[in-house]
Parts: C-alpha cells; sequence; structure tokens
C-alpha cells in the first residue's frame, strides 16, 4: 500500500469528519513534523495564495471555506493558526489539515496561532475533546507536539507578511523572527509570544499594554515602521473576531481576515478569506456558516432546563 | 432552541404560544413574555455604542438586539433585559482592571518607549439587574392616547424566592436563554451575561447571569432572578433576588478545589464553592 494512497483515503475520511485511528494519527504527525521542520520561522509562500484565518474547531463552516475558495491542491493556502478550541470538531479540523500538509506540502501553509499550545487547548476544548474521542490524551500529545514545529509567519512573494496575532516591540526585521528557536510551547512572554498574541489598537500609536497587565497592542506608527522597514505592502492577520469577515486598519497597513463564521454557532457574523491572483491583487470572498443540514448529526431539542 | 412543549399542558393553563422571525414567547395568566436573538453588533452600530457609552472598548460579542421583555398587559409594566443598558451599568460602575498571571513577569520586560497604559475595566463586570418601565394610556380631552412611561419602584423586603415550588417539576411551557455580551478576554478566560426564562403553569422565573472566569486569578457571578406567581385575583408581585459571589483561584485552592482553569467551564457547577459578596432581595408590587 502506498504512502499517497493511504493519505488519500485518511483525507476523504476526515472529509466526512471522522476522526482517525489513534495509529494512524501518530504515523502522520511523525510524517508531519520531517515536512514542518524543515520549513523557516518565515515561511516563504508564492502567489497566487488565499490566506484563511481562525476556525476554531468549526470543521462544517471550513468545509464551507473550501467551497468558496476551491479544493487544496488545486487552490494553494495559507492558514494562520488556531485550527483548535472552542467548536465542535477541533480534531477532525486540524487532523484534516495536516493530512493536506503531508499529501501537499507546497499547495498549503499552516502557521502557529495562541491556540496551538498544551496550556492553552487544556482549558478551551482540543483536549477534552481528544479525551472524549479517543479515551486517551495520546492524540492530544502528538497533535501538541505538532504545534511546536508550526511556522511562526509566512512571507508571500517578499511583499506582504502574515502572523496569526501581530507585532513586538522586539522585533523590527524579519531576520530578527527567524533567529527565534520556535520549538517550545508558546512561551508567556518574549517576541513569539508576541507574534502569537499581540493586537493592533486604534487608540494608540506606539505601543500599548493591555489593561491585563500582560498582552501588547500596537499602533499605526509601529506598523508603518514595521513595513517600511522591512519592504513590506501589508501584514495580513487572524485573531481578532471580525463582524463582516475582513477589517483594515492603519491606512490599509494591515489587515485581520476572520474565516469562522456564525463563532461559537452562536455570533451570526460572516466569515472570509483572501484571495490574491499571481500579481497580489487581492479579492476578499465573503461566506455564512454551513447550513444545519450539511452538519451531520440534526439540531438537537434541549431539554427544558429546570435551571434555579 | 424549540422546546417540545405539550398542547394539552398549555390549553390547561390557557397559555398560547408564538413564534416570528427573531421573537418567541408566551401569552399567559395577563403576561407576555418574549424573546429576541439575532447577530452580534455589526461594525458601523459597534463603533455607534461606542460612542454612546463613551468607550474604545466594548465585549467582542456584544447581541445588542438580543432581549427578554415581561409585560404585564393589563398595568402596563414592562421588565426588560437588554445588553445597553447593562454596558451602561458596567461603564458606571468602572472597576479597576485585574491582572492576569503573566503581568508579574511582564512587569520585567524592558519597555518599549512611549508605551501607554490602557486601564479600562476589561472584564466588562455589570451591577445590572434588568430595566423597568411602566407605561400608561392617558386618555386627551379630544380621545386621542398618550403613552406616559414611568420607573418602576422595586423596594427592599426579607421575603425569600420559593427555590422548593420552583424545584418541583412543573410542565415549562416556554423556556429560552439568550446571551447579551461575551468577551473572550484575548483567550485568559470568560465574560459572559445571559439571561434564562422559564415559564409553567403557576409562574415565571428568570436568572440573569453574569460570569466571569480570569483564568489562573479570579472568578465571579453576579446572578439576579426574578419570580413571579400567577395570582388569579391579587395584584402580581414579583421578587428579585441579586447575588454577587466571588473567590481567587488561590483561596478556591487553598480550599481543595482544583486549580486547574479548565476545571471551571460552567458556573452552575462552581457557584456553590463561591463566598457570598453581596446578597439582597427586593419586591415590586404591581398596582392595576
Amino acid at each position: 500500500m502506498s504512502s499517497s494512497s493511504d493519505l488519500d483515503r485518511q483525507i476523504e475520511q476526515l472529509k466526512r469528519c471522522e476522526p482517525l485511528k489513534e495509529s494512524e494519527v501518530k504515523v502522520l504527525c511523525l510524517k508531519a513534523m520531517e515536512i514542518l521542520v524543515e520549513e523557516s520561522n518565515v515561511q516563504r509562500v508564492d502567489a497566487p495564495v488565499t490566506i484563511c484565518g481562525d476556525i476554531h474547531g468549526q470543521f462544517y463552516d471550513m468545509k464551507e471555506l473550501f467551497k468558496v475558495g476551491g479544493d487544496c491542491p488545486k487552490t494553494n493556502y495559507l492558514f494562520l493558526g488556531d485550527f483548535v478550541d472552542r467548536g465542535f470538531y477541533s480534531v477532525e479540523t486540524f487532523l484534516l489539515l495536516l493530512a493536506l500538509k503531508v499529501r501537499y506540502p507546497d499547495r498549503i501553509t499552516l502557521i502557529r496561532g495562541n491556540h496551538e499550545s498544551r496550556q492553552i487547548t487544556q482549558v478551551y476544548g482540543f483536549y477534552d475533546e481528544c479525551l472524549r474521542k479517543y479515551g486517551s490524551v495520546n492524540v492530544w500529545r502528538y497533535c501538541t507536539d505538532i504545534f511546536d514545529y508550526l511556522s511562526l509567519s509566512a512571507l508571500i512573494e517578499n511583499k506582504i507578511f502574515s502572523v496569526h496575532g501581530g507585532l513586538s516591540p522586539a522585533i523590527s526585521t524579519l531576520d530578527q523572527i527567524r533567529t527565534i528557536d520556535r520549538k517550545q510551547e508558546v512561551p508567556h512572554d518574549g517576541a513569539m509570544c508576541d507574534l502569537l498574541w499581540s493586537d493592533p489598537e486604534d487608540i494608540v500609536d506606539s505601543w500599548g499594554l493591555s489593561p491585563r497587565g500582560a498582552g501588547y497592542l500596537f499602533g499605526g506608527s509601529v506598523v508603518t515602521s514595521f513595513n517600511h522597514s522591512n519592504n513590506i505592502d501589508y501584514i495580513c492577520r487572524a485573531h481578532q473576531l471580525v463582524m463582516e469577515g475582513y477589517k483594515w486598519m492603519f491606512n490599509n497597513q494591515i489587515v485581520t481576515v476572520w474565516s469562522a463564521p456564525n463563532y461559537c454557532y452562536r455570533c451570526g457574523n460572516v466569515a472570509a478569506i483572501l484571495e490574491l491572483d499571481g500579481n497580489l491583487t487581492k479579492q476578499f470572498r465573503v461566506f455564512e456558516a454551513a447550513p444545519q443540514e450539511s452538519r451531520g448529526t440534526p439540531a438537537k431539542k434541549p431539554a427544558p432546563d429546570y435551571f434555579l | 432552541m424549540e422546546l417540545e412543549v405539550d398542547e394539552n399542558d398549555l390549553k390547561a393553563a390557557g397559555a398560547e404560544l408564538f413564534a416570528e422571525g427573531g421573537r418567541r414567547g408566551i401569552r399567559i395568566n395577563g403576561w407576555l413574555i418574549e424573546t429576541r436573538r439575532h447577530s452580534i453588533l455589526n461594525s458601523s452600530t459597534f463603533q455607534e455604542w461606542e460612542q454612546k457609552l463613551d468607550t474604545s472598548h466594548l465585549p467582542e460579542m456584544v447581541f445588542g438586539e438580543n432581549t427578554l421583555i415581561l409585560k404585564h398587559l393589563s398595568s402596563g409594566t414592562n421588565i426588560h433585559f437588554n445588553a445597553f443598558d447593562a454596558l451602561r451599568g458596567w461603564k458606571q460602575e468602572a472597576l479597576p482592571p485585574v491582572e492576569v498571571p503573566a503581568a508579574a513577569k511582564w512587569k520585567f520586560r524592558s519597555k518599549p518607549s512611549q508605551q501607554v497604559i490602557l486601564d479600562y475595566d476589561y472584564t466588562f463586570t455589570t451591577p445590572y439587574c434588568g430595566s423597568g418601565t411602566i407605561e400608561i394610556d392617558k386618555d386627551l380631552n379630544e380621545g386621542e392616547t398618550s403613552k406616559e412611561t414611568s420607573d418602576i419602584h422595586w423596594e427592599d423586603c426579607k421575603d425569600q424566592i420559593d427555590v422548593v415550588a420552583l424545584a418541583s417539576k412543573e410542565p415549562i411551557l416556554f423556556y429560552d436563554e439568550v446571551v447579551l455580551y461575551e468577551d473572550e478576554l484575548a483567550d485568559n478566560g470568560v465574560s459572559l451575561l445571559t439571561i434564562k426564562v422559564r415559564v409553567m403553569p403557576s409562574s415565571w422565573f428568570l436568572l440573569l447571569r453574569f460570569w466571569l472566569r480570569v483564568d489562573g486569578v479570579l472568578i465571579r457571578l453576579r446572578e439576579t432572578r426574578m419570580h413571579c406567581v400567577f395570582g388569579g385575583s391579587t395584584n402580581p408581585i414579583i421578587l428579585r433576588e441579586s447575588c454577587w459571589r466571588e473567590s481567587t483561584f488561590q483561596a478556591l485552592s487553598a480550599k481543595g478545589h482544583p486549580f486547574d482553569s479548565g476545571a471551571y467551564g460552567d458556573p452552575s457547577f462552581i457557584s456553590q464553592k463561591l463566598p457570598i459578596i453581596m446578597h439582597k432581595t427586593q419586591k415590586l408590587v404591581i398596582s392595576s
């Protein structure tokens, strides 16, 4: 049995939202590790490419995304992290993306979000989901090991910088990102933390500190300086819910792309992906949540809640 | 959220359900009880609300059109719940921000020049207990009618909500849960304001709950319960109990509860473990 054939069967299985066997996950993760270890912290991506924001385990809505953007490998994809947590199907979501990565390594790029973390996934759903679907935490361990190998950012045709969260006061050049040792749990502070956690902030011009006492906020002059120093047209990032699917800030120097429609299955928001053609011409493709009938299980009638 | 309701139970109670667009509800014993559920605010309305509330930040998910309305038809009494009034309460109270565990480390990071520190209450804690008005139809000289609105008046009392009656499994004729706002605290926890209502043949009962978890730091619950027993002839009385419970993770851990944030996903489960900070009961007597 050839490796491609195994992978194709696994991909078809995952597309039906059927999880793989634990032993298959282990093999898939080992193969993925071999591919990801070769990638740069600033992974080079060629256009045409379609950029996707957070998915958060909303598997059927990701299938809707592929309907809109086209299947991989015909469409070249860049996913900006936060594949897991919050939604009901983090396992199937992450494994499908990982299987596509192994099968078509040059046609899909996955970078790390702040949820691709052992600590975060133990609180926000992925850990519990793995335990429920596999009866042990082995799959969670295999996947969180892979998280450490994901790239931290991507650079499209040397012109568009993509990252999950945003910028860091410890980083002014792309080469500084390249020197980070990324194969670790997401730290609580420092440059690697900032790339995955920081947010743009309208009322800040330079740097701001969140009222939580941790977490950087960056303003327009920081983005201007970074883009100029690195000869970048704009930054494409994810990380924050945007009601209309995408949002430009700071005179179109940075855009947030959000790809989880009807977020948490109740927000009613639309989602978007950013298509860049061979000349880097932009088109945002906006889409809605998958209709109820394509979600497999029927909507459950709630039992009466005798809350007190 | 279509609850299966027995038609016979509805008939026996003289009640009628309705559903239309985002609105659904029940008419029973002189009350009209209705919920509305829609999407979160779009960007332009979100900015409008920021201006009206004079703030640079709102929860990420503001369900601005979501509401629960309880109308007592003969008296014009109207009790309702909405995100805008709740956020107005948040803005007025303006608690100091809560630091996350990583803040201790961040104090030692080298500061970029021109760093500003934001200091609004990012937990969006609100003292909101609901909104209320009385609409009175006034007949003017030429037979015209105008609506006059006045505030309802809650008076402190020592009564308590009849939990035993509420615990009995009377048929539920109408049930809904509506989210007013939610924020993920940038993946440092959860802040969530919801309202639940259930209507039985003998009474209606609601729970407005503000639920906050700052991971590794603090759990806070502010709850408002209202209960109204349907009286055949006497004027209805509504009891309102407000309760504020709070504990640090450290205090919970000292009592033997888990320190791990993953254990605190459901506020109903941990509610009784949290010490009471404030508790009061009030009543509203409805005059026809």
